[in-house]
């Protein structure tokens, strides 16, 4: 079967067609490109497909003989420097390249119905389909440069998606955000290229490692500065998986369309941190400074994206956070040296988060018919609750995926995530607390975003009474730009909640509530892209198309049953799982000796554990969340429950959550540190030269310019062409010249 | 007998005479042409345009070849007797893509000259002048003929920029005209100072030159001279100032001949001249330029997101760029040099773009400062698409040339024998910071004018999307620029042979020291 193999290069290639004909389509034949429309679909979902075939048969093929395929041919041929192409097809590779397409596919099917309505559907669907080709490239790439090519293009995508809507302020910064904090990743990556590569003379990865670490061993290398470059490397990964220093993109890339959250900001772009951090291991596993450092910056990441997650209001960026947080236990893993959970936590999550973010994505389509588009509308948790009975299926959805998060046993994220903690007892007990309870916090804030969004009353029927909005009801363009507009007269949403003021009110909104809307609608220009008929009604969310349920449905086999391949099966003897068949040659530094060895007697109080903390968690998160919202006749009821508490217990409690709610809600100040010192410096500084070139450099030009221009009028005002005084100038030229020579003889003689 | 035939043409046909006389021979025929609106002198002028790139790719692909550092297509008359002034022309691999980028770019520019309706005789009149210029200083052999070619063009720019820039235009074109006159001087000293040194002849082949070796001091005296000649056109640090206020008041055609072509002379110049003639000299002066062009990395790179203007943003990215075209010629390495010549035909193609399309965008809605721009993207959406990728190539995105040209610059400095380990750790430092410098000003270039909303109250509220010509003008350029991102032996095996030949000349110095 080595032909399959000689094929392989074909992988990353296989979607670029849409991008290209869709990009050329557009700007060369706009309308027939646009006329087309959903036929687009189609082949960029066949040509994932079959991608997605190949890497199955590819890891098939590696499950059974575990074999290593590199194949290169040259790029550029020079004498003095040569870079290379070509693919190197592992078993990482065959799990990342069936991560990708089996999640892309699934986005894909799933935005034809979530972006049906959207003006830049094709733009959209180009730029998928480009982020699949350079997100495929860069796992399957066999050298640093390559790596450097596919990473710095799925940046560009991430950056071209979330500005997806172009005309929200707050995307385009974002988008901006994105892309400048992964370039200073990408300054970090790049140098790390350029250090290894001066040190060992080559990028391909086997002969890399096997250089370097002979080198390491036999002492021959600068310790200190391969520590610098392992670091650097290091770097963009931090960047790229949005781990602490330079997490900051990660929530603001939650602008962008929620299939492309799905995709790229949870389950693939995200995770290539993680990819390139493990595909580097065997060299950072010679330098134990740098593995130390990336646990440090794992567990770090863990517990602040946990705390951070806590008090989010806006479901996605909750979400986020989240991911942010799971993406620590993944580099808190790979610190350990724990290769194989790292990997299976990476799947058991990407699929986990996809369906949380796709089934958000459904939730947010619903509430934008109530609520208008802005991003701080729609998806603020504050305005949803007891969408459990208007949107069933997607609720089921949602509920698997944040159990499957948790860590409830039968769901894929229990298995991977037990294996973190397990491992992390046996390498530091602090970092184990650690994990241990931020796998609390996570139970707790994923519980928490459900229970305010599914559960409860709807909360934007009650607006009214939290006193925010008044009784102007505001509409929003799809555009993102509030339009200050009050039209409670016409809108009946606002007429049902007046009900009790207004009797002329209640008649007219029962007579004719249809018509009204129409014509409202109608005349409103930007609503012609409205996604759903004016003939519906707005009372209430309402489930979203087949197309969308589908493909959550499909995503929700995955953390049903993708946990199946890290569970080792007693079959005839073999104790091995499918994950650690796959990784078998790979590295182990925690359990040397027995290589997998699972031990049921050993693993039970491990998960009881995990799981008591997780149910903990959850139970916080209940008693925290669901009364409040469960009854709201129990206002009074509520209330008289914190009053018989002690008044002093009160205070504290009351400080302890606005402290955690301050620290959420301004994301630990980390943002406004950047901004206030990076920000501002760089501006300061940007202005400074500016000045400096204008008024030093500059200034200097003009004045030799000024100068000369005086000198030469004032020449041209002495040089007046009057003989008398051409006589004067030479006669005292002569005198001085007769004194020049003069002189030395009177001072002689004197 | 084909070969016969073949062998005889190359011998005795003059093509490089023509190639660089007939865009001005023709120019002539403009004032001659029937006064019958701008349409006729512009169909003429493109018409000479293609055909002399035509010619020139002709003439490249039949009589020149590849695999030969020698100087080929080579021509040699004696033209005034009394100081021994030869016309000399050939081409070796280093000045094959500057002379193919001039045609190129200039043929585009006169398409993106189109709307130019005041006394469009002269102005296109004066663009083919310019042509002729560029074509001829890449292409001399002869110092003096180099020198008489590098002023030759200067006039066309002044009067173009005098006569249809913007409303500062005289400062400008007044400032553009001191600098490079007052840089001019300094190349004159140094044309006399070599090709008098030594013999009662003045000797100015510069075959016969590149095999001269002069005292030390004398040496670095002719490399200082030629370096401030080249450096104002470069420009280098600090040196620069009129290029944001000649690119910020020009007309967006001559802005892409400014930025595509006439700034690449200057780092032409410095590898024809003061690596190839003075290679002593510039192993001494290599670490300063590293240095130098790491500054000026940075400092464009900073000064450039403290402009309010447009086109003096773009201009300052430039500089910025220029800069590492500078530390690929200071890093004396094949690699290094090859990056620097890479991002000589980059930069021409990326720059160009970047300057049509502020210009064209600048037609639209008629404000210069940044802003007062934004929410164009819904107007003018394929501008913003373009503009989009264009200033992706600019900062280097991987599969666009630019990208290729800075790597090979940063194994340059890395590979580097002469530099020391410090300094090896700290250049490439310092020049990655200014690729996180670069998206930063380009980015919030295209947050500021593209993205966002804004209403369009005013009379003119609807724009036009870019027409089939700016389509055009655009696509031609990116096509190359993807092409050399994606394969970029096409621009390297050009130079390969030469850039050996030129460093072989330092390793020969060192063995011999």
């Amino acid at each position: 079967m080595e032909h399959t193999y000689q094929y392989s290069w074909i992988i990353p290639f296989v979607p670029l067609p849409v991008p290209m004909l869709i990009g050329v389509g557009l700007l060369l034949f706009p309308t027939a490109t646009k006329n087309l429309r959903r036929i687009w679909a189609f082949p960029s979902i066949f040509l994932l497909s079959i991608v997605m075939i190949f890497s199955v048969d590819l890891s098939i093929q590696q499950i059974n003989r575990s074999s290593i395929y590199q194949y290169i041919w040259s790029w550029t041929i020079n004498n003095y420097f040569s870079f290379e192409f070509g693919h190197f097809i592992d078993p990482l590779t065959s799990i990342m390249s069936i991560l990708i397409t089996t999640v892309g596919i699934l986005v894909l099917f799933y935005s034809d119905n979530y972006m049906s309505h959207d003006q830049g559907y094709l733009r959209f669907f180009a730029y998928m389909s480009f982020f699949n080709t350079s997100m495929l490239g860069l796992v399957t790439s066999s050298n640093l440069i390559q790596i450097y090519i596919f990473w710095e293009l799925v940046g560009m995508c991430s950056y071209l998606l979330i500005g997806f809507w172009f005309t929200r302020p707050s995307a385009a910064s974002a988008c901006q955000k994105a892309f400048v904090t992964n370039r200073v990743g990408d300054f970090g990556l790049l140098l790390g290229i350029l250090g290894i590569y001066w040190t060992t003379g080559s990028f391909e990865f086997r002969d890399l490692f096997e250089i370097f670490n002979n080198l390491i061993y036999n002492k021959e290398v600068h310790f200190l500065f391969v520590t610098l470059c392992a670091f650097l490397l290091f770097g963009g990964a931090v960047a790229k998986s949005a781990q602490f220093p330079l997490h900051v993109w990660l929530p603001d890339a939650m602008e962008g369309p929620t299939p492309i959250s799905a995709l790229i900001h949870a389950a693939t772009m995200v995770a290539a941190g993680i990819f390139l951090v493990a595909r580097l291991l065997p060299l950072f596993i010679a330098i134990p400074y740098i593995m130390n450092l990336i646990s440090l910056i794992g567990i770090i990441t863990v517990l602040l994206g946990a705390t951070l997650a806590l008090a989010q209001k806006d479901i996605k960026k909750g979400l986020a956070y989240s991911t942010m947080s799971q993406l620590g236990y993944m580099m808190l893993a790979l610190g350990m040296g724990s290769y194989r959970a790292a990997l299976f936590h990476l799947i058991t999550h990407a699929y986990s988060k996809a369906l949380l973010f796709l089934g958000s994505g459904s939730i947010i389509h619903s509430m934008e018919a109530l609520v208008g588009y802005a991003p701080d509308k729609s998806q603020n948790m504050a305005l949803m609750g007891g969408l459990r009975k208007h949107v069933p299926i997607t609720k089921t959805a949602f509920l698997l995926g944040t159990l499957s998060l948790c860590g409830i046993p039968p769901l894929a994220c229990f298995w991977s995530k037990d294996e973190i903690l397990n491992d992390s007892w046996l390498y530091s007990p602090i970092f184990a607390i650690i994990a241990s309870f931020t796998a609390g916090l996570t139970a707790f804030y994923m519980f928490r975003i459900y229970l305010l969004t599914f559960e409860g009353y709807l909360n934007v029927r009650f607006q009214n009474y939290s006193g925010k909005k008044g009784n102007s009801f505001y509409s929003i363009s799809l555009w993102g730009k509030e339009e200050q507009k009050s039209i409670k007269k016409s809108f009946p949403l606002v007429a049902l909640l007046k009900m009790n003021n207004n009797e002329r009110e209640r008649t007219s909104f029962f007579s004719k509530k249809t018509s009204r809307m129409d014509t409202h609608v109608t005349k409103k220009p930007f609503l012609t892209i409205f996604p759903f008929g004016p003939t519906k009604t707005f009372f209430y969310p309402h489930e979203s198309d087949n197309t969308m349920l589908f493909s959550m449905l499909i995503l929700v086999l995955f953390p049903l049953f993708v946990g199946a391949i890290g569970i080792p099966f007693n079959q005839e003897g073999n104790n091995l799982d499918i994950l650690s068949k796959l990784l078998t040659p790979s590295i182990n530094l925690l359990h040397p000796n027995s290589n997998h060895f699972f031990d049921w007697y050993e693993f039970l109080p491990n998960a009881t554990f995990s799981v008591t903390i997780t149910f903990f968690g959850i139970f916080i998160a209940a008693f925290l969340y669901k009364p409040f919202y469960s009854s709201f006749q129990n206002w009074n009821g509520l209330n008289l429950f914190t009053k018989r508490v002690n008044k002093s217990q009160r205070v504290l409690r009351d400080k302890i959550i606005n402290l955690l709610y301050d620290w959420s809600y301004n994301r630990a100040y980390i943002d406004a540190f950047y901004a206030l010192f990076l920000t501002q410096w760089i501006r300061g500084l940007a202005q400074l030269t500016h000045l400096f070139d204008r008024r030093v450099i500059d200034g200097i030009t003009n004045g030799v310019g000024i100068t000369s221009f005086f000198f030469g009028e004032g020449l041209k005002y002495v040089a007046g062409s009057r003989i008398s005084f051409y006589l004067l100038v030479y006669l005292f030229y002569v005198l001085i010249f007769f004194f020049i020579g003069v002189t030395p003889i009177i001072i002689q003689l004197i | 007998m084909v070969r016969v035939y073949l062998a005889f043409t190359t011998n005795f046909f003059p093509w490089l005479t023509i190639i660089v006389v007939f865009p001005i021979a023709t120019g002539f025929f403009i004032f001659f042409l029937p006064h019958r609106g701008n349409k006729v002198t512009r169909g003429y002028t493109i018409y000479i345009c293609v055909l002399e790139l035509l010619l020139t790719t002709y003439a490249f692909c039949y009589h020149f070849e590849l695999d030969d550092p020698l100087i080929q297509l080579a021509e040699d008359y004696k033209w005034i007797d009394f100081f021994g002034f030869y016309w000399r022309l050939g081409v070796d691999g280093l000045s094959l893509g500057p002379i193919l980028l001039t045609g190129f770019i200039t043929t585009l520019a006169t398409l993106a000259a189109w709307p130019v309706t005041r006394n469009s005789r002269l102005f296109y009149f004066l663009m083919l002048a310019m042509y002729s210029g560029q074509i001829g200083s890449f292409a001399s052999r002869d110092l003096l003929l180099f020198f008489i070619m590098w002023e030759f063009e200067l006039i066309p720019v002044y009067l173009l920029l005098s006569a249809w820039g913007g409303k500062k235009r005289l400062y400008s074109a007044t400032k553009f005209i001191l600098y490079t006159a007052g840089g001019s001087v300094f190349l004159l000293i140094g044309v006399l100072g070599i090709g008098l040194y030594g013999s009662n002849e003045p000797t100015l082949n510069l075959e016969i030159l590149a095999n001269r070796s002069y005292p030390v001091a004398l040496e670095i005296l002719f490399y200082i001279g030629f370096l401030i000649a080249f450096a104002v056109k470069s420009p280098i640090i600090p040196l620069h100032t009129w290029l944001p206020d000649t690119h910020g008041e020009a007309h967006y055609s001559t802005c892409m001949l400014l930025a595509g072509i006439l700034l690449k002379m200057g780092a032409y110049g410095l590898v024809r001249i003061n690596m190839e003639l003075l290679p002593h000299a510039h192993s001494l002066f290599s670490p300063w330029l590293i240095i130098v062009g790491t500054m000026q990395i940075i400092y464009a790179a900073l000064t450039s997101p403290g402009q309010r203007n447009l086109k003096k943003r773009i201009a300052y990215s430039s500089v910025s760029h220029m800069g590492f075209i500078i530390i690929g010629i200071g890093s004396i390495t094949d690699t290094g040099l090859s990056g620097a010549i890479l991002q000589i035909i980059s930069h021409g193609f990326i720059s160009a773009a970047l300057f049509f399309l502020a210009g064209t965008s600048y037609d639209r809605i008629r404000h210069g400062y940044l802003d007062e721009m934004g929410g164009l993207a819904i107007p003018i959406p394929k501008i913003f698409t373009l503009f989009s990728i264009l200033s992706m190539a600019s900062l280097a995105l991987p599969g666009m040339s630019g990208f290729v040209a800075e790597l090979i610059v940063f194994f340059g400095i890395i590979t580097s024998q002469k530099s020391f380990l410090i300094a090896k750790i700290l250049i490439p430092f310092v020049m990655a910071i200014g690729m996180i410098l670069t998206p930063i000003y380009s980015l919030s270039m295209l947050r500021q004018m593209f993205y966002g909303y804004k209403l369009f109250n005013g009379v003119n509220s609807y724009f036009f999307d870019s027409g089939p010509r700016e389509l055009f003008v655009l696509i031609s350029i990116l096509l190359p620029v993807l092409g050399i991102g994606i394969y970029p032996d096409l621009v390297l095996s050009l130079s390969v042979d030469k850039v050996e030949a030129i460093l072989s000349n330092f390793f020969i110095e060192n063995f011999h020291e």
